[in-house]
């Protein structure tokens, strides 16, 4: 039978057999699109090799405020439009670090939600896609291109049934 | 994995290296009091801090872990116990300050209220009598909780149960609650007192935070240093990791205090407050200024800031050294200027720090070494020993 459904989706109960489905699976060379889990599980983690940057970009985002912060408010205060202010020299750089810390906290923010949204290709008013609605409550799932899977379909469906999915199907 | 029979045993050449430092401190001191009896007492009242703010601080290290009910840490709570250890021994060094009074606070001089107005206003706190009456009783419930806190941890060993588990953090409450109230008070006497004219309102929360920083650093150190002569088998990267996170927390909490009190001295600009500042701003002094801020915030800050940094002993190790020399200069940077008046630095110093370092160290091993290294029933042992994250 030639389906058109591009998905292969196992949901599993539980934490226990959804590791060992996927540390199975993993070892006789399944190629796993995406795993949804109620929570996030160490093992999954290691397994889909899904290593973030975005601490290091987070760095260089606040590496790029404090210059900025420092530089503009130094420009303004002593360069630009130096003010005799209750004796103190133009350059208060103590008070400056105040500002600098919090507005340097905001722009990390701000850029790595926008670093984030753009890798994640997340708007706002986009659509969820959620392939399994019990995958958003207490169901664990493992989702597969049919494509790309490099096993074959009833090998696979064999695995995860050995290995105690609940349910497979097509979507 | 057998953390069930793991003990400390001191080798007694260990002992002999650590009477061998002890020799050097006393005779470090007693050449102190010979030539320069006012940079001895500042010796003295440094060295007596710093080890005491270490114990402190691993005090206050273990309760939170109790109150917190954390997991990871339970394997390894003998260490903050065994620092704590350290508590009656600095009481005796305490009480001795008085015979060294008259060197290091100059209020207490004979006749000096009636000259100094300020210190006449202040008289009814600030007097010889009352200030030992608060060293006792501080010293008297710090050394009566600790004590009852290490009885119910050994007695934990023998029995099991949850009960000792509960009762340690009932009395771990108590304990912080009368650490965070004392020991600030106790800063106050110890150091802010030495300018008995100065003020500051963030001096003695900063104090504290410094020393629950170099306690959590000291926990660490000796808790690798275990590791690689063979005991605590189960430490891991995790472990490490939070260990750093407590010492990269704390750190930034202590640059963050350090210079909300600057801060607010430097832009208020009222005498009272500045003239701490003023004295310290020239010479040697000028540039411990900065070098409290370098050792004590920025290099553990960027240092500890990776995750692959924090979990490696070898990059740990190093922030730990700097930081134990941080909180010498800090020490440093408040007492010399009050006390000794110029920033001399040689070998009485070294030779003082190295006596209360083989000290401090004697008690400590000596503790570890009374139990088994890894509690044996608490009821969170086994997270912790498979601590993974």
């Amino acid at each position: 039978m030639i389906t058109n459904k591009k998905y292969l989706v196992g949901v599993f109960n539980d934490e226990h057999t959804l590791i060992d489905a996927f540390e199975k699976a993993l070892q006789k060379g399944v190629v796993i699109e995406e795993v949804y889990t109620p929570y996030p599980i160490h093992e999954i983690l290691h397994g889909m090799k899904n290593k973030t940057n975005i601490t290091t970009a987070a760095f260089f985002y606040g590496l790029f405020a404090v210059v900025m912060l420092i530089g503009g408010m130094y420009y303004a205060a002593v360069i630009d439009w130096p003010l005799l202010f209750g004796g103190k020299p133009f350059n208060t750089f103590p008070s400056f670090i105040v500002v600098t810390i919090v507005a340097t906290i905001l722009t990390i923010t701000i850029l790595t939600l926008f670093t984030f949204s753009a890798r994640a290709k997340i708007f706002p008013g986009k659509n969820a896609v959620i392939i399994d609605v019990r995958a958003t409550d207490d169901k664990f799932i493992i989702l597969l291109d049919q494509e790309k899977m490099g096993v074959g379909k009833p090998e696979i469906t064999r695995l995860f049934e050995a290995n105690g999915a609940s349910e497979i199907y097509e979507k | 994995m057998d953390t069930m029979n793991d003990k400390l045993i001191v080798p007694q050449k260990f002992k002999s290296l650590l009477y061998g430092l002890i020799g050097i401190g006393v005779i470090s001191m007693v050449a102190g009091f010979v030539l320069d009896p006012h940079r001895a007492w500042a010796n003295y009242l440094l060295n007596n801090y710093y080890f005491l703010s270490l114990a402190i601080g691993a005090a206050f290290f273990g309760a939170i872990q109790y109150i917190a009910q954390a997991g990871w840490s339970s394997a390894f709570k003998r260490i903050p116990e065994a620092m704590a250890s350290y508590v009656p021994v600095a009481a005796v060094f305490f009480l001795l300050m008085y015979f060294g009074m008259h060197s290091l606070f100059h209020w207490s001089h004979e006749g000096i209220t009636e000259t100094d107005a300020l210190l006449a206003h202040k008289a009814p706190y600030l007097n010889v009598p009352f200030f030992f009456v608060r060293v006792i009783l501080f010293f008297g419930l710090w050394i009566v909780l600790i004590r009852l806190l290490r009885r119910i941890s050994l007695k934990e060993d023998v029995e099991g149960g949850l009960e000792h588990f509960y009762k340690s953090e009932k009395y771990s409450k108590v304990l912080i609650f009368i650490i965070a109230i004392s020991f600030t008070l106790f800063a106050i006497d110890m150091i802010m007192s030495l300018e008995p004219h100065w003020f500051s309102g963030l001096f003695a929360a900063k104090s504290f935070i410094a020393a629950f920083l170099h306690a959590a650093t000291v926990i660490t150190l000796i808790v690798i240093v275990l590791n690689k002569i063979g005991h605590l088998r189960m430490l891991n990267h995790s472990h490490l990791h939070d260990f750093s996170r407590y010492i990269f927390m704390l750190s930034i909490i202590w640059g963050y205090f350090n210079f909300a009190e600057f801060m607010i001295i430097w832009y208020g600009n009222i005498p009272e407050e500045t003239m701490f500042y003023v004295h310290r701003s020239h010479g040697a002094f000028g540039v411990l200024f900065y070098a409290n801020i370098i050792l004590n915030w920025f290099i553990p800050f960027l240092f500890l800031m990776p995750r692959m940094t924090s979990r490696s002993k070898l990059f740990i190790l190093p922030v730990i050294v700097i930081l134990m020399i941080g909180q010498y200069t800090e020490l440093y940077y408040y007492i010399w200027p009050a006390v000794v008046h110029e920033a001399k630095f040689g070998i009485l110093e070294i030779g003082t720090y190295l006596g209360f370092l083989g000290l401090f160290t004697l008690v400590v091993t000596n503790t570890l070494s009374k139990a088994s290294l890894v509690p044996k029933n608490h009821p969170y042992l086994e997270e912790s020993i498979y601590h993974q994250f």
